[in-house]
């Protein structure tokens, strides 16, 4: 650098002066540092909801959309063959499988499919299920009108249930250059446990209440005749 | 001249006091150097170790896979978190950014030696990671789900993620430090416009330190907390995505690898300069090229997950972002050049290497421009072709830039002149390693040789033979710089408070030789040059 050797002046009183007045100011510098990494690793964990959202409103990593059907005459000319796959997190200890491995249908057309689940442990046990589309690229294009996935699922012991989920492809999948050639979509659901197993309990509750008043109304039933 | 003798207050704490209790801006940046060569001979031995076992194909001597991917984890985390920023941040700015803003220490010097225990303690407990319960094989990324507790179910992964969030912790304290010291305390009359670009390069990395490494002890957290507390951000059985660990990780990981490059472009840039006894040509281009650089950084760093799944336009503006940045780094090796053109220039070690720097960056760039491309990356993603890329363009430049920085400074550092001969020779066997154990990389790469695996198809042979070969003239070169630095320390050959000329004209070189325990004592007064 240009910075050419200069005569030192030498004012110790201001020296003094100056750095306690920097070090204030040093502290302030810290602080507001200090501050910034602070905001980065919350930006860190506010990514996680954020990315979330992002996802649901741009489709990504395949997140589909909730709509209410309105294909406005529309039907594409291609038929699209929607596959669809079952997993379960290992913790949770429930069967669960499509009833049917594929419907082909054409874009703008709506169609319903079913999933079974049953719960092979001894308790109930509150489940919450993730689901996206593969490839990727289609999720904003397809559209679920009702489904299970939406609300959480409560299994009773041994309990089996079939569970719907309705949807449709929108047709203008066959106008987006990046998705008209398209021509098998695989809907993926995975159960898992949900965090918030309340409802079990509301549930035993209830069940303990029912039977309560059962039982009440068995015994009035035995005084009646008698 | 101001080579101002502090010799009687150069009262210090003596004894290992000296040393752990340090708060001297120069034991602690003595203490970061030590420490990155000691990590540089645990790095460089499991280098050493897989270019052995890739030497021919099948499986040789490393009988357990997961050894080797140990290796790899281990080498990639000791480089770049314990040889290359230590070396350059730790080591080299804590002792030039006072000796060049002319201040006498960091703004807080009892933060400072917390920030190097900080990565003392970090080595160590990354150095156990690789040893229990098989060892942490997941590379440097730690992409779960195989750093899920699945796949590395015992705590080598958990040691692992707390020496890296002490490591974070180090970095950002020590960030913070920098940044105080270079915005508050340079000398009256170095606007910002007038610091050293080493100085700038300082600056710019602290930034980015403080913005990026958050995100990476974020995700870290999350990461300990899904293998061991049950949380699901990164399992897609439990509402998660893996994905976002790629998103968070390469948010701080693309940041990262301009946090070991930028010291390097300070540091070369002073060279150059020196040793063409020019100003820097087009000294603002290059501090705002840096600048530009540091801010693009954060916004590319979907280019090291292109194979994931992107749309067609998501790849499109990561592609053309990814290739700005070739814009700036442009600017500063054509400045680097045009500096050097026409200049009186002196082929001393540290200009060798600050040349070989230059054109070990040019060749990486390259490559980096190719790998940009979204189509292209698709077939070359994960194979030795980015592994080249990426030892060329940070690894190799970083080692050659902390080289450069060595010699140009260890005059200053011990007060002793290294024997310019056996530099010379260091370079030149260095030199050839490098680019006779990484340029094959490429070909193999280009061909189809996946990176990270023990074992190869034959078809691969002849350039990993190439490969390892050049390595172990690599190694030969290590072990001369040990030897440059035993003869250096025990010869009697004085180095000069400036020993290279009217180039040096940085504040450091108007201190003694070695520069005393105490410097800028008297605060130097820099007197803005007349307007030409």
């Amino acid at each position: 650098m240009e910075l050419k050797k200069q005569k030192s002046t030498t004012r110790v009183g201001d020296g003094v002066v100056n750095m306690r007045k920097k070090s204030s100011r040093n502290g302030l510098t810290a602080v507001v540092l200090g501050f910034l990494v602070f905001s980065m690793i919350g930006l860190a964990y506010a990514s996680e909801p954020l990315y979330r959202i992002f996802c649901q409103v741009t489709g990504y990593g395949g997140t589909t959309r909730i709509a209410v059907f309105d294909n406005k005459g529309l039907v594409a000319k291609n038929s699209i063959t929607v596959r669809f796959d079952a997993n379960v997190n290992k913790l949770l200890p429930w069967r669960f499988k499509p009833m049917q491995n594929k419907i082909t249908l054409r874009p703008g057309e709506q169609a319903i499919a079913f999933y079974e689940a049953t719960n092979v442990s001894d308790k109930p046990i509150v489940g919450t299920a993730v689901f996206n589309v593969a490839p990727f690229k289609v999720g904003e294009y397809f559209n679920k009108i009702e489904c299970f996935c939406f609300t959480e699922q409560i299994l009773l012991p041994g309990q089996t249930v079939q569970m719907p989920v309705t949807f449709f492809v929108d047709s203008s999948i066959a106008e987006d250059r990046n998705t008209k050639e398209v021509s098998t979509i695989t809907l993926s659901y995975t159960f898992y446990a949900s965090d918030d197993q309340s409802e079990v309990e509301n549930l035993s509750r209830t069940s303990l209440e029912i039977k309560k008043s059962v039982d009440s109304l068995r015994r009035t039933q035995i005084i009646q005749p008698g | 001249m101001s080579n101002i003798t502090h010799d009687h207050h150069d009262h210090r704490p003596s004894g290992w006091k000296r040393w752990a209790y340090s708060t001297n801006h120069k034991d602690i940046g003595t203490m970061y150097l030590v420490l990155s060569m000691f990590a540089a001979i645990i790095g460089g031995a499991a280098s050493m170790l897989m270019r052995a076992e890739l030497h021919e194909p099948g499986i040789q001597f490393i009988t357990d896979p997961q050894f080797y991917n140990v290796l790899v984890t281990a080498h990639g985390f000791i480089m770049v978190f314990f040889v290359v920023m230590p070396a350059l941040i730790g080591g080299f700015g804590n002792w030039f950014i006072p000796l060049m803003i002319g201040t006498p220490d960091m703004a807080f010097p009892r933060m400072n030696n917390v920030s190097f225990w900080l990565v003392a303690a970090a080595l160590i407990l990354l150095v156990i990671a690789g040893f229990i319960d098989g060892g942490a094989g997941t590379g440097w990324t730690v992409y779960p789900p195989l750093s899920s507790a699945d796949y590395h179910p015992g705590m080598a992964v958990d040691f692992g993620i707390l020496a890296l969030h002490l490591a974070g912790a180090s970095s950002i304290l020590g960030a913070i430090n920098f940044i105080t010291t270079i915005i508050n305390m340079r000398a009256p009359g170095m606007t910002f416009h007038r610091m050293p670009l080493f100085i700038w390069a300082m600056l710019l990395t602290a930034f980015l330190l403080l913005l990026a490494i958050p995100v990476l002890a974020g995700a870290l957290t999350m990461l300990l907390t899904d293998r061991n507390f049950g949380t699901a951000f990164f399992a897609p059985d439990g509402g998660g995505d893996p994905v976002l660990w790629q998103h968070l990780f390469w948010f701080f990981g693309h940041p990262e690898v301009y946090i070991m490059i930028l010291p390097a472009f300070g540091i070369i840039s002073e060279i150059v300069s020196t040793f063409s006894k020019k100003p820097i040509f087009g000294y603002l281009g290059m501090a705002y090229a840096m600048t530009s650089i540091g801010v693009v950084g954060f916004v590319v760093w979907a280019h090291h997950m292109y194979t994931m799944g992107f749309n067609v336009e998501t790849r499109a503006y990561f592609t053309l972002a990814t290739m700005v940045i070739a814009v700036p780094t442009g600017i500063k090796i054509f400045s680097w050049l045009a500096t050097m053109w026409g200049g009186s220039i002196k082929f001393d070690t540290p200009m060798l290497y600050s040349m070989g720097f230059i054109f070990l960056f040019v060749v990486g760039g390259v490559t980096g421009v190719t790998l940009a491309n979204a189509g292209v990356d698709m077939a070359f993603h994960d194979t030795y072709f980015v592994v080249a890329h990426f030892h060329y363009v940070l690894s190799i430049s970083a080692l050659f830039s902390m080289y450069a920085g060595f010699y140009y400074w260890f005059g200053k550092m011990s007060g002793k002149r290294y024997p310019e001969w056996l530099g010379r020779l260091q370079f030149w066997v260095t030199f050839v390693g490098v680019n006779l154990l990484f340029f094959p990389q490429h070909f193999a790469g280009m061909a189809g040789m996946p990176r990270r695996i023990i074992d190869y198809p034959d078809a691969y042979a002849g350039w990993n033979m190439i490969s390892s070969w050049g390595a172990y003239i690599s190694a030969v070169g290590g072990i001369l710089f040990f030897v440059v630095l035993y003869k250096t320390l025990t010869s009697n050959v004085k180095a000069e408070a400036n020993e290279w000329g009217v180039g040096a004209t940085t504040l450091e070189w108007t201190v003694d030789s070695p520069a005393p325990f105490h410097t800028h004592e008297v605060t130097p007064n820099i007197i803005p040059e007349p307007a030409e």
